[in-house]
């Protein structure tokens, strides 16, 4: 397994900075990719940042009221070696779904 | 392991008569891994064949790739044989033919299906017909690598489908694997052609695992370079290659829910295709449909549904139908779901064969 770190990314408008409001996963948790991770609070706003990539959650970084500057760690994610650091998502093998039904007369001439 | 090319094809000469006992047990040399894991193999066992192989591209050595498909290789055969390159796609190839030139057999990768536009130029003009410029005095044995096609949620050029652009070109043969199998030998063939051959990994499919069967060259209907019946069927044809595979596979179980009995042609080579297998198909069930994720304008299915008519004209049921992308760019995100074909569009691609009526 490997861990990957993500680290808070600029939000916009060049903020420095960001105020932990709620963490919305913890550790042990296994995410989803777009899952909101985490409320955080700018001089601008309150956002709630999605998962970049699906994983294990290892470690947070912060409690509610703590500051964290833009480029320092956020969250490390434990992921299979395998596909550490690859671009893209690794899709969901799911059953298949259908919503269409054939219907036809197969004469055998 | 240096040779199982070859045992393969004297296994497959000698266990003819053991067919049955091959369709209900696995032999021992199979294993089951991802395709991403039989790319690897395949690349491993290439370079420790050919001391003449190379592989190159952005990422390829230290990091081992954005895909891993190259993991573990530069530590095994060296700096020299596996290396980095600079972001530059025009580079990478002009390099290739350079390397051609001089006796080598470059395989190189570019990073993604959309980076392949800067060098265009040095595959279109250069590596396609310089053996034909040079009357046959510089061959040009060269394996492209391309992850292609779509469905892992990536941004803009990162899911296109170029085969037909590839296809068009006269000095260029172009393949696609559609399982962990049929990735490990078509990648260890395509590395032995003497000719340029593009290879496009379905990246969607890196992960899904499979069993390879690394002593046997399956080669489907008896050729290397033919087409391969996935599944067999009564009723109607489904061609695919690369990802649109297992979509069809999965089509074809729920269709016989319905009682319609569907075949699964993998077409693997896209250049030159398989016409021999098309019509044997298609002259059996009489109805055709062809799905890709390529747009549907000039795509590959234009030339498949020729080919079929051609030779089937007489017996075909229905105008063979085509499911396919979308006359737009490629889109990002959760739009892809949209885009490339999915279960119901190909099961609606099927119905409207099924209740086609002449006159």
């Amino acid at each position: 397994m490997a861990e990957i770190s993500f680290p808070l990314p600029d939000l916009g408008e060049g903020l420095i900075e960001a105020t932990v409001l709620e963490w919305l996963v913890s550790p042990g948790e296994q995410v989803e990719r777009n899952q909101p991770l985490v409320e955080v609070e700018t001089t601008k706003s309150a956002v709630e940042l999605p998962s970049p990539q699906a994983g294990k959650v290892v470690r947070i970084y912060g409690g509610p009221g703590d500051k964290i500057n833009v480029g320092e760690p956020l969250i490390v994610f434990e992921v299979p070696d395998n596909t550490a650091g690859i671009v893209g998502t690794v899709p969901k093998e799911e059953a298949p779904k259908r919503r269409v039904r054939l219907s036809a007369v197969l004469d055998e001439d | 392991m240096s040779n199982s090319i070859l045992e393969g094809v004297d296994a497959a000469g000698d266990d003819t008569a053991e067919k049955t006992a091959e369709n209900t047990a696995s032999p021992a040399s199979t294993t089951v891994m991802s395709m991403q894991q039989a790319l690897n193999r395949a690349l491993d066992e290439v370079l420790a064949d050919n001391p003449k192989a190379v592989i190159f591209g952005e990422d390829c050595g230290r990091l081992g790739g954005v895909f891993r498909i190259t993991d573990g290789l530069q530590a095994k055969h060296g700096v020299q044989r596996v290396f980095d390159t600079p972001l530059a796609e025009s580079g990478i190839l002009g390099m290739s033919v350079g390397l051609a030139m001089a006796g080598f057999h470059p395989i190189p990768e570019v990073q993604f299906d959309g980076f392949a536009y800067p060098a265009i130029n040095q595959i279109v003009c250069q590596i396609a017909r310089m053996n034909y410029r040079s009357r046959g005095t510089m061959p040009m044995p060269i394996t492209l690598r391309v992850p292609s096609f779509g469905g892992i949620r990536a941004p803009e050029h990162h899911g296109e489908s170029l085969e037909a652009l590839f296809a068009h070109v006269p000095g260029l043969k172009v393949v696609s694997p559609s399982n962990p199998h049929e990735a490990y030998h078509l990648l260890k063939y395509a590395a032995t052609r003497p000719d340029p051959v593009i290879f496009m990994e379905p990246k969607s499919r890196y992960w899904q695992k499979g069993e390879v069967d690394a002593a046997r060259h399956d080669t489907g209907g008896g050729s290397p370079t033919g087409a391969k019946v996935m599944r067999e069927g009564r009723h109607l044809t489904l061609v695919a290659w690369g990802a649109m595979v297992s979509r069809c596979l999965q089509v074809a179980e729920l269709a016989a829910e319905d009682g319609i009995d569907i075949e699964v042609l993998d077409l693997r080579w896209l250049k030159p295709i398989d016409a021999e297998a098309l019509a044997a198909s298609v002259r059996k069930t009489r109805r055709a449909v062809v799905v890709h994720e390529a747009p549907l304008t000039s795509g590959l299915g234009a030339e498949v549904a020729q080919l079929i008519t051609q030779s089937c004209f007489d017996t075909l049921k229905a105008p063979v139908e085509r499911v396919t992308g979308f006359d737009v760019p490629y889109p990002s995100g959760d739009l892809e779901d949209e885009y490339i074909p999915n279960i119901d569009r190909i099961l609606f691609g099927i119905q409207r064969v099924l209740e086609y009526k002449r006159g």
